[in-house]
């Protein structure tokens, strides 16, 4: 098979001798000049490996949602929490090489109140950070679904995606890290769930339902048992608001930003300030009546004495 | 485009700018620098968007990939800027719709190839949620159904409660009338009788208006054919010694004891209805 590629690749050298010369990195390994994946050689195959860690200092409920998100990818290696924060970038780089994995899902925690999810890509792939909103884990019991565990899921993205390029970037990076592989060994056949990303007021927004149709032909579902298929929502739920897109994994030249995003710490501290402006405004008040009746002296009443002893 | 989507973000409250912190002395004009402040940055954020596409470009899968190992389905929202973000239930219904719509493209892209897509009820493999877990989500589900179930019952009780009362209302008029009428009835029918001389035999006039009598009869089955009072004597309902006393009501007229008829003549020897019952009632004096 490996005699077969080379000399296919011989066949298509001549060609490329212009081509430039830096080998491009390609899932199948190094390759000499541009070659196109043969559409003939079924021999993609999809080895997507994703790192799962978190930061220490995190609260139950985003432990929950990371190892709901373990449960929900089969391709996924959990590794223990990472310590430190400055030299972030190449501790985790350096993990992941260890494990041998093509990307991560870092969940950080900041505060023990925000959650910050870093999607990278390993060797030199781009990597995001998203601050995490609206977390519901899949213990809620108001979440009734249930699907089989390491079943591949169906991704659908609304079209937004295709709109601009950073939205394109996302949803490759999605499709890569959140799609399981398609002969994995942990994979089972059927495909009973389904993922939903949706961009809604520039947050991508994330949910996870089961499909279940009734159960009376359950191998065959003709058109009739298609229009019977329901979906229930298995868990679990989350919001992402993208905050920057890096150029290298963990670090690296900065290619997005978002305009709108705001850290949850200046919300809270201008709201603290609003607060603050209360007794500011108050004291200031009183003065300014003070003032007032001091300038505007009132003219004495003609039955204040009236009542005197 | 841009100015919507600021005032879409103010009302969300999630994200409120505050980056020109010096001025927020007054709270009055604290949302005009907000709002101003929003576009700056807007222009100072990086968007390097040739970058992008070339790191897109380098991670990508090839193109002719097989669409099995991708699964992706894309679903256009027809109104996009119509989904609130704050109205719940409008969101989550759009992403039900995403969902259902994907899957159905799905389901039809892999029928043609063959694969299994949905889950045979007899395989039987581990799940995502356990065991104990769905029975907590069941019992769940059965108590809020009960709720729900006993809360319609007791409307359900109120109302007819309420139908059952006017009902009962209605009938009680209607008794009213018609004993009325029957008294009025008998009262023309004496004074017929009176006007035409008290001769004739028992001839069409008499069946004037009895036939009432008749259906009124059938409807007190509780009348005795001891009663003399003409079955109206049934308001008293049940006390004690209720026989005996309607008993001597009856022979003896409403009230009076024991009457002051003689007790020892043709009619009463053989007359054992007192006796009977005195084995069921008391004697307060007997011990034990």
């Amino acid at each position: 098979m490996g005699k077969k590629r080379k000399h296919e690749e011989a066949s298509e050298a001549p060609k490329e001798k212009t081509a430039p010369t830096r080998p491009q990195r390609t899932l199948m390994g190094w390759k000499e000049g541009e070659v196109e994946k043969k559409s003939d050689s079924p021999v993609f195959r999809n080895k997507e490996k994703v790192l799962v860690t978190c930061s220490r200092r995190i609260t139950y409920r985003y432990r929950h949602l990371m190892l709901n998100v373990v449960s929900l990818l089969p391709h996924c290696k959990k590794d223990s929490k990472v310590e430190s924060k400055e030299s972030k970038g190449a501790t985790l780089n350096e993990l992941i090489e260890l494990r041998n994995c093509s990307s991560c899902l870092f969940f950080e925690c900041r505060k023990q109140k925000d959650l910050y999810l870093w999607m990278a890509k390993s060797p030199s792939g781009p990597s995001v950070k998203f601050l995490v909103n609206a977390v519901h884990t899949m213990e809620e019991l108001k979440l009734t679904g249930n699907h089989l565990k390491g079943s591949r899921p169906i991704l659908t993205f609304s079209t937004n995606f295709d709109k601009e390029p950073h939205w394109k970037l996302l949803k490759e990076i999605i499709v890569q890290i959140f799609g399981t592989p398609k002969d994995h060994r942990k994979a089972k056949p059927f495909h009973d769930h389904v993922f939903v990303f949706s961009i809604v007021d520039d947050h991508i927004w994330f949910r996870n339902y089961q499909i279940s149709v009734p159960h009376n032909e359950t191998d065959k579902v003709d058109r009739g048992g298609l229009d019977k298929m329901t979906l229930v929502e298995v868990g679990p739920r989350f919001c992402l608001n993208p905050i920057k897109i890096f150029g290298g994994s963990f670090g690296g030249p900065t290619l997005y930003e978002n305009p709108f995003y705001v850290s949850p710490n200046q919300v809270r501290a201008l709201e603290k300030r609003k607060k603050a402006g209360k007794y500011a405004k108050k004291v200031k008040a009183k003065t300014r009546r003070k003032m007032h009746e001091m300038s505007n002296p009132l003219e004495p009443d003609e039955f204040a004495d009236m009542w005197k002893e | 485009m841009v100015a919507f989507k600021e005032t879409e973000i103010l009302l969300n409250g999630e994200t409120m700018m505050a980056d020109d912190v010096e001025d927020v002395d007054d709270e009055e004009s604290e949302s005009e620098p907000e709002e101003v402040a929003l576009s700056e940055p807007a222009k100072n954020a990086v968007y390097n968007k040739e970058g992008l596409l070339e790191k897109l470009d380098d991670i990508s899968w090839p193109e002719n990939v097989e669409w099995i190992h991708k699964l992706t389905v894309d679903h256009d929202h027809d109104q996009e800027k119509e989904i609130d973000v704050n109205d719940d239930l409008a969101r989550e219904l759009a992403f039900y719709t995403q969902a259902l719509d994907g899957t159905r493209q799905a389901f039809e892209k892999l029928q043609p190839m063959g694969i299994p897509f949905l889950r045979p009820p007899d395989y039987y493999a581990e799940m995502v949620k356990s065991d104990a877990h769905m029975l907590k989500i069941k019992g769940k589900l059965l108590v809020e159904k009960k709720k729900i179930e006993e809360a319609e019952e007791r409307k359900k009780a109120r109302e007819a409660k309420k139908i059952a009362k006017e009902l009962q209302a209605q009938k009680a008029k209607e008794r009213a009338k018609r004993k009325k009428e029957e008294i009025e009835s008998v009262k023309k029918w004496r004074k017929q009788r009176q006007q035409n001389g008290f001769a004739r035999g028992k001839g069409d006039e008499v069946d004037l208006a009895f036939d009432d009598f008749e259906r009124t009869k059938k409807r007190r089955p509780g009348v005795a054919p001891g009663d003399r009072s003409g079955g109206f004597a049934r308001k008293r309902g049940n006390e004690k010694g209720g026989k005996k006393r309607e008993f001597r009501d009856a022979k003896f007229g409403h009230g009076g004891r024991k009457g002051m008829r003689k007790q020892n003549i043709a009619e009463t020897t053989n007359d054992l209805r007192g006796f009977n019952d005195g084995d069921m009632s008391k004697n307060k004096r007997r011990k034990g």
